[in-house]
């Protein structure tokens, strides 16, 4: 296993080699927040960023994709016969992703690689891409943990992992994807206390403790509350009571399902300009009232309450219950901190793991 | 594909001819306009109308609709206030386009491309006349790229 | 403003347990120290879960709409001025309506203060009359709520509920508003070619989450025409122009009955200054027609009605 250590003005241009081989994507302050965007002479990466407020997920699963393409000119021959719309698949290093991130796209592989669908799409361009995390235990107040994501140093979605050691960084490769990759960028060995100082900490992030002084509006809640739900019968736990309590206040927005970086639901439209058709996915939500919408005009989840219940019962219920896998959910927080209407998925997941229990109910 | 109003972008400019969207109340001035042939009057011909029942139908989606659909100006033209067949359907439209107008000039849009008249069934000469003035206008402004979309830009 | 908490708590459990209302709506405290969260409360001993102070800013007109009881609500100048909107277009019932008000100094705006303390991350809040103190791991920050208004209470013309059925408090006086709002003013500043570079740059980063358009009280189509489909007057992708079609209908959508709660721009995710359409379409309601929504009961809305002498001077 490689590893290699860049000093901490080294590691930009070290990471500016793999623009020989690979499209390099990297965390760019946008305003108030960070976003990915392509590395190209017309930004700055920002590597002490904390958290994009999109998730990477489009890079391998972008919000719009043409799919296939076809003509509706009765004259072409092949007139209505939809082909795969022509587009490359370039090898493309995402740097500086979070492991909650990277996890994500292992919570997303369930939905496009099944034994019976393989989705070309998506498969393609995650083959294509290398995941060089950034590792450093800077997690916010609205992050938690799940059996997906085990803190800041989870390694298990990343090529290479990147530690943020302050005066440097050490990095270690995680596989072939990531050997490569980190053959590319060249480096050091890294000296013994630098290896050192990469298990100290680790060690202290696994116990993971509230800094002094800081003070929290509700207890701190490090592990999202799912203990139970494995064995919560489905049925009672989807007509239980409080999801019109837990719905009231939403809004039917797709904030939380836009910014989840697990959300995987998406709809597809075509588009046909004179007689040229274009067949696109896009990104969809179940908050919004045409994700399930029948073609005979019946609605299986017409209103809010339905909608709301699905998401969480999609997130934290069925995908348990179907893959067994953990919790669709990798703690990431973006929904918590976003929602309008301040719905936090930890004091749902609290409701749905105590369900049936004689829990005191806190008003807050 | 080189039919008239199709040659548009960069290099094309000199075969350039405008594409105006018109949208014509039935009413009034869809009348004008067929009054204005009966008499052979000249006008330009790069308008496709649309007969509508009154001005008071035309929402901004329509209008925008024509943008998106790549028309370089559009003109909307009804019955003059007060002589709506409906009562009052082209005193709303005349709040609705005010408003429109407003929005379309604030986001940095020409108004060259926008055109809204009254023109009354018996005003053939006046049609003809608003005609070259609308499309010497959307001449002006030149070929629309604001909101034509062509094809959707996604990966 | 701590006093308004305890009169609101009071006014809704009394309307809740004498039945003049079968349900309140009022703000609870939120799980995050800088948020509130709207809240339906149907039982008098819920009361005392009620919060008033200037994280209160989501428009909770939304939440009447639709409903057939009878409701109790609170509401500052631009709830109750959405209500009395959403009243003339009858989406609510204003004899089922008890509102409370509250004369409103204006609510924070989480982005001023994302910006004032970058990277810094609020663990709570707590509010004492016109100062609000944040407390960060780092230390406590003690600021004054009025410098660091969302925008649209920067320059709120109607601070006071324009119809309430019992007030919480004195009436308190306007912010100096400028005749020509803040962000049109810059608009007016800009030439043509400008404006449209800016408008393309504010709304490029925009992700059709629609939380702009759920947020607004005034947005209750039943289908929106984001979702129609014959025609389908706006493309579903993340196509620029399809982008930008939404926004202008959205906002036109909203011409002469948006109140400037600043509700889309609150709930936006990406702090995209949305208010720039509505705030200039608000502006030409006023200038063209001396209309703003939601002022009166009696008065028609500004596109369901008209006078022959209205301006005509861009017709040919």
């Amino acid at each position: 296993m490689r590893t290699r250590y860049y000093e901490r003005d080294a590691f930009p241009p070290a990471v500016a080699e793999l623009r020989r081989a690979y499209r390099v994507f990297v965390p760019v302050r946008r305003g108030d927040f960070h976003a990915f965007a392509e590395w190209d002479d017309s930004v700055r990466p920002d590597f002490d960023y904390r958290k994009t407020r999109v998730p990477p997920k489009g890079l391998v699963f972008p919000q719009s994709e043409r799919l296939l393409v076809f003509s509706t000119d009765e004259r072409d021959p092949e007139h209505d016969i939809l082909r795969e719309a022509p587009k490359d698949f370039p090898p493309q290093a995402v740097v500086g992703i979070r492991p909650y991130d990277a996890m994500a796209f292992r919570v997303l592989e369930v939905n496009f690689d099944t034994p019976e669908v393989r989705d070309p799409w998506w498969l393609r361009r995650r083959e294509a891409t290398t995941l060089i995390g950034l590792a450093r235990a800077d997690e916010d107040a609205t992050m938690f943990r799940t059996e997906n994501y085990a803190g800041p140093f989870d390694e298990r979605g990343l090529d290479v992992i990147v530690y943020d050691l302050g005066r440097g960084y050490l990095a270690k490769a995680l596989g072939e994807k990531g050997e490569a990759a980190l053959a590319a960028m060249g480096g050091d060995e890294p000296a013994a206390d630098a290896l050192r100082e990469v298990e100290e900490r680790i060690a202290r992030a696994a116990t993971p403790e509230l800094p002094a002084g800081r003070l929290r509006a509700q207890p701190a809640a490090p592990e999202l509350p799912t203990g139970r739900l494995r064995a919560q019968p489905v049925v009672p736990l989807f007509e239980a009571e409080f999801w019109d309590e837990v719905a009231a206040p939403c809004l039917n927005c797709g904030v939380c399902t836009f910014l989840c970086p697990t959300c995987w639901c998406f709809d597809i439209q075509d588009e046909v300009r004179k007689q040229e058709g274009d067949r696109i996915r896009n990104w969809d939500s179940c908050m919004f009232p045409l994700y399930t919408l029948h073609a005979s005009g019946h609605n299986p989840r017409g209103k809010k309450t339905q909608r709301v219940r699905n998401r969480f019962m999609h997130k934290l219920k069925y995908y348990l219950d179907k893959y067994d896998r953990g919790v669709m959910c990798v703690g990431c927080g973006r929904c918590v901190e976003a929602c309008p209407v301040n719905i936090d998925i930890r004091e749902v997941a609290a409701r749905m793991n105590g369900f049936g229990e004689q829990v005191e109910r806190h008003d807050r | 594909m080189a039919g008239p109003g199709e040659g548009r972008g960069e290099g094309r400019m000199s075969e350039w001819e405008p594409r105006i969207v018109t949208i014509l109340c039935n009413w009034c001035t869809y009348g004008a306009a067929d009054l204005a042939g009966v008499n052979r009057l000249q006008y330009p011909t790069n308008f496709k109308v649309i007969r509508v029942p009154c001005s008071g139908r035309v929402s901004p989606k329509m209008i925008l609709a024509a943008f998106r659909s790549g028309a370089d100006g559009v003109w909307v033209s009804g019955c003059h206030p007060g002589d709506c067949h409906y009562i009052s359907g082209n005193f709303y439209a005349r709040r609705r386009f005010t408003m429109m107008r407003a929005l379309f000039r604030h986001i940095g849009l020409d108004d060259d491309r926008l055109h809204f008249s009254w023109i009354s069934a018996a005003e053939g000469p006046k049609f003809a006349a608003t005609a070259r003035e609308v499309i010497a206008a959307v001449r002006r402004a030149g070929p629309a790229r604001e909101w034509g979309k062509t094809r959707a830009q996604v990966v | 403003m701590t006093d308004y908490t305890d009169r609101l708590r009071a006014a809704a459990r009394r309307l809740l347990g004498e039945g003049r209302v079968d349900c309140f709506i009022g703000y609870r405290r939120g799980s995050l120290p800088l948020a509130a969260q709207p809240a339906i409360l149907t039982r008098a001993e819920q009361a005392d879960s009620l919060i008033w102070d200037p994280s209160c800013g989501m428009n909770l007109a939304h939440y009447a709409v639709g409903r057939a009881d009878r409701i109790g609500i609170v509401a500052t100048g631009c709830v109750s001025r959405s209500l009395v909107a959403l009243a003339l277009e009858n989406q609510v019932a204003r004899e089922r309506l008890y509102i409370v008000g509250v004369p409103c100094t204006g609510m924070l705006d989480a982005g001023a203060l994302r910006r004032r303390f970058p990277g810094r991350e609020a663990a709570a809040a707590a509010y004492e009359g016109p100062r609000v103190t944040i407390a960060f791991a780092d230390g406590n920050e003690e600021l004054a709520v009025a410098e660091n208004l969302a925008r649209p209470c920067r320059t709120c013309a109607h601070p006071n509920p324009v119809v309430a059925d019992e007030m919480l408090g004195e009436p308190v006086a306007s912010p100096a508003v400028p005749a020509v709002p803040e962000e049109a003013a810059a608009a007016e500043a800009r030439s043509a070619a400008e404006r449209w570079a800016y408008f393309c740059e504010a709304f490029a980063h925009c992700i059709r989450c629609y939380a702009c358009r759920n947020a607004c009280p005034l947005c209750y189509c039943p289908t929106c025409f984001v979702d129609e489909s014959r025609p389908q007057w706006v493309g579903k992708s993340s196509d620029p122009t399809d982008t930008r079609t939404f926004h202008f209908l959205r906002a036109l959508h909203l011409a002469g009955r948006c109140t400037d709660c600043g509700a889309c721009e609150r709930a936006c995710p990406l702090d995209i200054p949305v208010r720039h359409l509505t705030s200039r379409l608000n502006a030409e309601a006023k200038a063209i027609y001396g209309f703003e929504a939601g002022l009166d009961l009696e008065e028609r809305p500004l596109l369901d009605r008209y006078r022959p002498e209205d301006l005509n001077d861009f017709f040919k």
